[in-house]
């Protein structure tokens, strides 16, 4: 039985797919890589039937166009082994990463995920030089995962077991469906990390027409999950309430803090009507933390910096 | 490996359930019985826990019913899955005979099977739920209401899981409808009229998920739209999926008026009352006609003669 399992969700991205693929199965020794085709109209298929025939991934295809939530949802059915791991297929794991975790996991039974560190990539998937997060805590993180999501995606390693105590993904909030998984793998788990690089993440820009692009709708949607979710879960109720006050008030100044930024960087590349969406969901949702934000001086400062370029 | 996997999934139900996984486990002679409790807060871990033979699965946030057939899923070994809900019953031997149907028709997504209605204890009470026997393609039937599946009597490959996706959390109540129309979408389908499970009957007043009848069909007539957006449905001409939904408008329309009347004699107004209002606001040319009318006078003429 294979140690590992690698979910690839796919759709007509082919030649990303291949050099995703690559990198899973020199990641580990032991894994398992299940790509679930979304429907693709290219020759997706035609490449992953060869590379199934060769007994090198599972394919799995589904004929009707599904969300990213589902299709990982649908890929665990296919997945046999006891650690589970997603990667975009925009996204490359870097040569050796999933053993080290893996052994890292094996020595800590009582934690639930593991995650790492992942390099920028631009377009074409080569990493840049600087890496995210900055830091990487281990331990009891469920307040500070409810906070906002540091944790790349494509760097994660979790048990099935947790699965099996949680539940699924939440096909109910496309894009922070792993952010929402995190924080319930959290709140019964300690989490740990590796503190290098193990991935390398292809970073999302408007132009590149990827489902992160629309970052005020996610905004507007981690809200909602923060408010109805989250600070409804047992030990987020059982939490004092000054606690609970302490993660809605982080939570508000995080994501106002992001907003401002994000409404920034669309402003100095001028592209104004995705500075209007930003500023004025912000503006909304946020009223007083975004305030605050723009007034303070280092924001201002580096407005206006970035105007003046 | 077993020859088919039944996925009991249950919720706060611990006089119910040791009934279900006996039934369960006779139903067929290669059973696989896994039991997803849902994050039961009361006695129901302790009474699975004492169950010999199962798989016991235990979540520790509820997921729903649908979350819970997904979990359910994850954990099945067989090519075969069968579902049961806590409060209904398996016939003795009737996963065996609808695997044999399988063989019979091997094309087949799923296979459904006879309902025999039951009271509050699973008596039958000698009605059936389902009566015609079809075979082939009944995607249009299904996306229009036309057959009703009760998830407790279908027998469905695991295979197809994997082309249309699991069940979708969002859908509370039709998440099961949902499944059907995406697989008969896809494949063949055989409905045999041979009994295979008790139906424990909803009543207005049981607390059964079904209770909520309303709410469900009025979320049946909101989400049908996606399946008819669905590439197969997409391909009719768009008359036809116009009268489509008209139809189903109208049936919907129908069960909730003749469930209101059914309940009227019994006292359930709010019911009643929640019923037709849900009616005239999906089809309200249909629901205020004279046959609607006169079955709640009848049915109101009853409860007069039951009270004198």
């Amino acid at each position: 039985m294979p140690k590992v399992s690698v979910i690839i969700p796919t759709r007509n991205r082919c030649r990303l797919l291949r050099r995703a693929i690559q990198s899973a199965q020199l990641a580990g020794t032991d894994v398992q890589i299940v790509v679930v085709d979304v429907a693709s109209e290219d020759e997706t298929a035609n490449v992953c039937a060869s590379l199934a025939s060769r007994g090198l991934i599972h394919y799995m295809r589904i004929s009707r166009r599904l969300a990213p939530a589902p299709a990982r949802n649908a890929g665990l059915l296919s997945c046999t082994a006891p650690y589970i791991s997603f990667l975009d297929d925009d996204d490359i794991r870097l040569p050796g990463s999933l053993d080290k975790q893996l052994a890292r996991l094996d020595s800590e039974p009582e934690a639930g995920m593991i995650y790492g560190k992942a390099f920028y990539g631009d377009e074409h998937g080569e990493p840049a030089d600087d890496f995210y997060p900055e830091n990487c805590p281990e331990g009891d993180l469920f307040w500070e995962l409810m906070r906002w999501n540091f944790i790349p995606c494509s760097t994660v390693v979790f048990r099935r077991a947790c699965l099996t105590r949680l539940g699924l993904l939440d096909d109910d909030i496309p894009g922070i469906e792993d952010w929402d998984l995190w924080v319930r793998i959290a709140e019964l788990y300690p989490v740990i990390s590796v503190a290098e690089p193990v991935a390398v993440w292809r970073r999302s820009n408007p132009s590149s027409e990827q489902f992160t692009s629309r970052s005020e709708e996610l905004h507007l949607r981690a809200r909602e999950l923060h408010k109805d979710k989250w600070m409804r879960l047992p030990r987020a109720l059982a939490a004092s309430n000054d606690q609970r006050r302490k993660a809605k008030h982080e939570f508000a100044s995080t994501a106002a803090q992001q907003l401002v930024w994000e409404a920034a960087s669309n402003l100095k590349a001028r592209r104004v009507a995705g500075f209007a969406r930003v500023a004025f969901a912000g503006a909304l949702m946020y009223p007083i933390g975004v305030s605050k934000k723009i007034l303070s001086t280092r924001t201002l400062k580096s407005l206006l910096n970035g105007n003046h370029q | 490996m077993p020859a088919v996997s039944l996925i009991i999934t249950t919720f706060d139900r611990p006089h119910l359930i040791a009934r279900a996984v006996e039934s369960a486990r006779r139903a067929g002679a290669d059973v696989e019985v896994i039991l997803v409790d849902d994050a039961s807060s009361d006695s129901t871990a302790v009474v699975c826990a004492n169950l010999q033979g199962i798989k016991y699965v235990r979540l520790d946030r509820n997921q729903g019913v649908a979350g819970a057939r997904n979990i359910g899923l994850l954990e099945s070994t067989a090519d075969f899955i069968a579902f049961l809900d806590d409060d209904d019953l398996r016939l003795p031997g009737s996963l065996d005979h609808q695997l044999s149907l399988f063989e019979s028709f091997p094309e087949a997504g799923f296979v459904a099977g006879g309902v025999m209605l039951g009271d509050q204890e699973c008596v039958p009470t000698g009605k059936m739920a389902l009566v015609h026997a079809e075979r082939g393609d009944l995607f249009w039937k299904i996306l229009q209401l036309n057959v009703h599946l009760i998830p407790s009597s279908v027998v469905v490959r695991k295979s197809c899981f994997q082309e249309v996706g699991l069940f979708n959390r969002r859908l509370a109540g039709i998440d099961d409808w949902d499944m059907w129309v995406r697989i008969a979408e896809q494949h063949p389908v055989l409905i045999d009229t041979a009994p295979v499970c008790i139906y424990r009957q909803p009543t207005h007043s049981s607390r059964q998920g079904s209770s909520s009848l309303a709410k469900h069909m009025r979320r049946a007539c909101n989400h049908q739209p996606k399946l008819l957006a669905l590439p197969r449905a997409r391909t009719a001409p768009a008359s036809q999926r116009r009268s489509i939904r008209k139809i189903t408008k109208r049936r919907i329309a129908d069960t909730l008026s003749w469930r209101a009347a059914e309940e009227l004699p019994d006292g359930a107004f709010a019911f009643a009352a929640e019923n037709v209002f849900t009616a005239l606001r999906i089809s309200p040319a249909w629901a205020i006609r004279p046959t609607h009318l006169r079955v709640f006078w009848r049915s109101l003429k009853n409860r007069k003669a039951l009270n004198s």
